[in-house]
């Protein structure tokens, strides 16, 4: 047994020994070889593509319970009706889950597609379509020409830049864009005009139709103004202050398109940029449910530095309808203030909301103003944590009661690739 | 004596002035020019050395170099390197990008930034980098990192000048970022001297795949 295991041991030794040389020179072989080319080669791209966000809050808002609870809450996240009253409540949400797909498709055409899950809004977990849309540009940045058709927002806000259509500067936007986002989508098509011109200033002119919008104007009059990150989708239905009544979002019953047209003009480098914009949605009073809202808008942005930017937005329309006539005019304001460097981005914005009744009872009359303090961090390639304090007083006789407090925090962590 | 006493400072003289107005030996200039099968020429085609004759030391180069975002692109959108240069990756854009490359070459990310606040990249092995914005997917820009600093890009004719090579045997190779020809199907063996022959590569381009941007007002963001 023991010459055995002594023979097999030699045995392997030999093996051993004649497989080291061989290693060995395959190894001097490998360093002589010539280098590789495969490195040259340019991998191929993915058509498609697809990107994820996801943001979960620590909220405390007012004592008020939110809008989204039916309450008179003008954030999102807000107290809770007890049998002595309202009380505040900290809680865990999700603000946004949101995916994004886009791909390009034969001549050039873009396809892009936005779905959001956002129970608080919704309701349940039915998915949100933010937006669906094939899109065709021609030219240069200097000079060209796009069209775009599919479920789409209006492109009015200012402050809806970031990832997944999210507030860049803060994380519940201004009145202003909380409501363009809140209530405005539609399905429709658009083109777009842009250049360059020789003194070096940018033009762009983008004028679009679509249906959907009927009863736009319905959540300020009946709710008013809020100050949040809801992002409906074309699909969604948003809660009104009536148990058991919503608005929804796409509604169509006269057939009549809603217009609108978005004017910016720039420096080539977009230092500043002045912004204008009307929509009417040609709404038919005549048709039951139909309203007709119209508003105009001015805005600005401006990079005074290089660290910082200034936006300032003005709106300004009116919301009727008949039978029930609830007519009422609509304004809204803010400046923001935001300075960044590298991934901390500090934020101030005062907000200012008025709605004035113009037809009586049932009173749409609102008045409010807000600061709003943001920091954001982000960190790492795909991270950011933020915390955001809203002072805000608004008074709305018809609410109960008609000055809620309003003050609130939140806290966000945001997973974004 | 007096003579020989201003003799030697003259001669200095002369040899400063005799340095001072030789310039060094001119390397071998090789060039050609790189075409495509319609037999018309192809251009931000790069001829590079891909190997050095043996005692040839390369002379020193700039290791630093920049791709610029302007309007929501890279600039330039082929950028050659040699291995070991830092390329700076300014955003001179109003908005936030995010750059990264997951090429087997260089793999990198750069978070979300505006400005020149993102630290340089340095790319230390030959080969293709592919660079995009993982918020603008429409953004794609190359970075090809080669061997020798001996290299040229095609002008708008397919045109091309390796200049100040040492005399001797090189390896030359072309790369193009539609050539459906390997680069090393185009290797060709030069010899750079005083009669350098004219070179002349052909390639197969494939057709630009398009990368539909948003220039409008949809793409502020």
């Amino acid at each position: 047994m023991g010459a055995r295991m002594e023979r097999q041991c030699a045995h392997s030794m030999n093996r051993l020994a004649l497989l080291f040389p061989l290693l060995l020179g395959f190894f001097l072989l490998g360093a002589a070889l010539p280098p590789a080319w495969g490195q040259y080669e340019v991998e191929q791209e993915k058509p498609f593509w697809i990107r994820g966000l996801l943001d979960v809050r620590v909220a405390q808002g007012g004592q008020a319970p939110s809008w989204t609870d039916r309450g008179p809450g003008k954030t999102r996240y807000g107290g809770r009706s007890t049998s002595l009253g309202f009380e505040r409540v900290t809680r865990v949400a999700l603000s946004q889950l949101a995916i994004e797909v886009g791909g390009t498709l034969p001549w050039g055409i873009r396809a892009q597609a936005q779905l959001n899950w956002d129970t608080d809004i919704n309701g349940d977990a039915r998915p949100s379509l933010i937006e669906a849309f094939l899109r065709k540009e021609w030219g240069e940045w200097e000079n060209g020409w796009g069209f775009q058709t599919g479920v789409m927002n209006i492109p009015f806000s200012l402050e809806h830049v970031g990832p997944a259509w999210t507030p860049q500067y803060t994380l519940s936007a201004s009145a202003l864009n909380s409501w363009i986002w809140e209530e405005i989508r539609l399905v429709g098509v658009e083109g777009e005009r842009w250049q360059v011109t020789k003194a070096g200033i940018r033009l762009d002119l983008l004028t679009g139709a679509g249906f959907g919008p009927d009863q736009l104007g319905r959540l300020l009059a009946v709710r008013g103004w809020a100050l949040g990150d809801v992002l409906s989708g074309v699909n969604s239905d948003l809660p009104l202050p009536a148990r058991g009544v919503q608005t929804a979002i796409f509604y169509e019953e006269d057939y009549r398109p809603a217009i609108y047209t978005w004017f910016t003009i720039s420096d080539e480098r977009e230092r500043g940029a002045l912004r204008i914009g009307y929509l009417d949605n040609l709404g038919d009073q005549g048709t039951t449910g139909v309203w007709e809202t119209r508003f105009g808008m001015v805005g600005a942005i401006l990079h005074p530095l290089a660290r910082m930017d200034l936006l300032v937005q003005y709106l300004e329309g009116v919301a009727r309808v008949r039978s029930p006539s609830n007519d009422s005019s609509l304004r809204a304001f803010y400046v923001l203030l935001s300075y960044h460097y590298q991934g901390h981005r500090l934020s101030v914005r005062y907000d200012d909301f008025r709605v004035h009744d113009l037809d009586g009872t049932p009173s749409t009359r609102e008045r409010g103003d807000g600061v709003t303090l943001a920091y954001l961090f982000e960190f790492g390639l795909h991270h950011r944590v933020g915390f955001e304090y809203i002072w805000l007083h608004s008074h709305r006789p018809t609410s109960m009661p008609p000055d809620p407090s309003q003050d609130g925090w939140q806290l966000s962590y945001r997973f974004r690739y | 004596m007096h003579q020989q006493k201003f003799l030697f400072p003259f001669l200095l003289f002369l040899l400063g002035v005799a340095l001072l107005t030789t310039s060094p030996a001119a390397g071998a200039t090789v060039s050609g020019r790189v075409v495509g099968s319609d037999g018309k020429g192809v251009a931000q085609a790069i001829v590079f050395v891909q190997a050095l004759p043996p005692g040839v030391t390369p002379p020193p180069v700039s290791q630093s170099a920049i791709m610029d975002q302007v309007n929501k692109t890279f600039v330039p959108g082929l950028l050659p390197v040699v291995a070991g240069t830092e390329v700076h990756f300014p955003n001179h854009d109003q908005i936030q990008h995010h750059v990264y490359s997951f090429s087997r070459t260089k793999s990198f990310e750069l978070p979300l930034y505006k400005g020149e606040e993102a630290s340089p990249v340095v790319f230390d092995k030959a080969g293709v980098v592919k660079v995009g914005c993982n918020i603008h997917d429409w953004m794609s820009g190359i970075i090809l990192v080669l061997p020798t600093p001996y290299y040229a890009v095609t002008d708008e004719g397919g045109q091309f000048t390796l200049q100040d090579l040492p005399p001797g045997a090189y390896t030359l190779a072309c790369w193009h970022a539609l050539s459906q020809v390997k680069v090393e199907e185009t290797v060709q063996q030069v010899q750079a001297d005083e009669n350098s022959p004219e070179v002349k590569f052909t390639l197969s381009l494939a057709t630009a795949r398009p990368h539909p941007a948003i220039r409008g007002a949809r793409g502020d963001r």
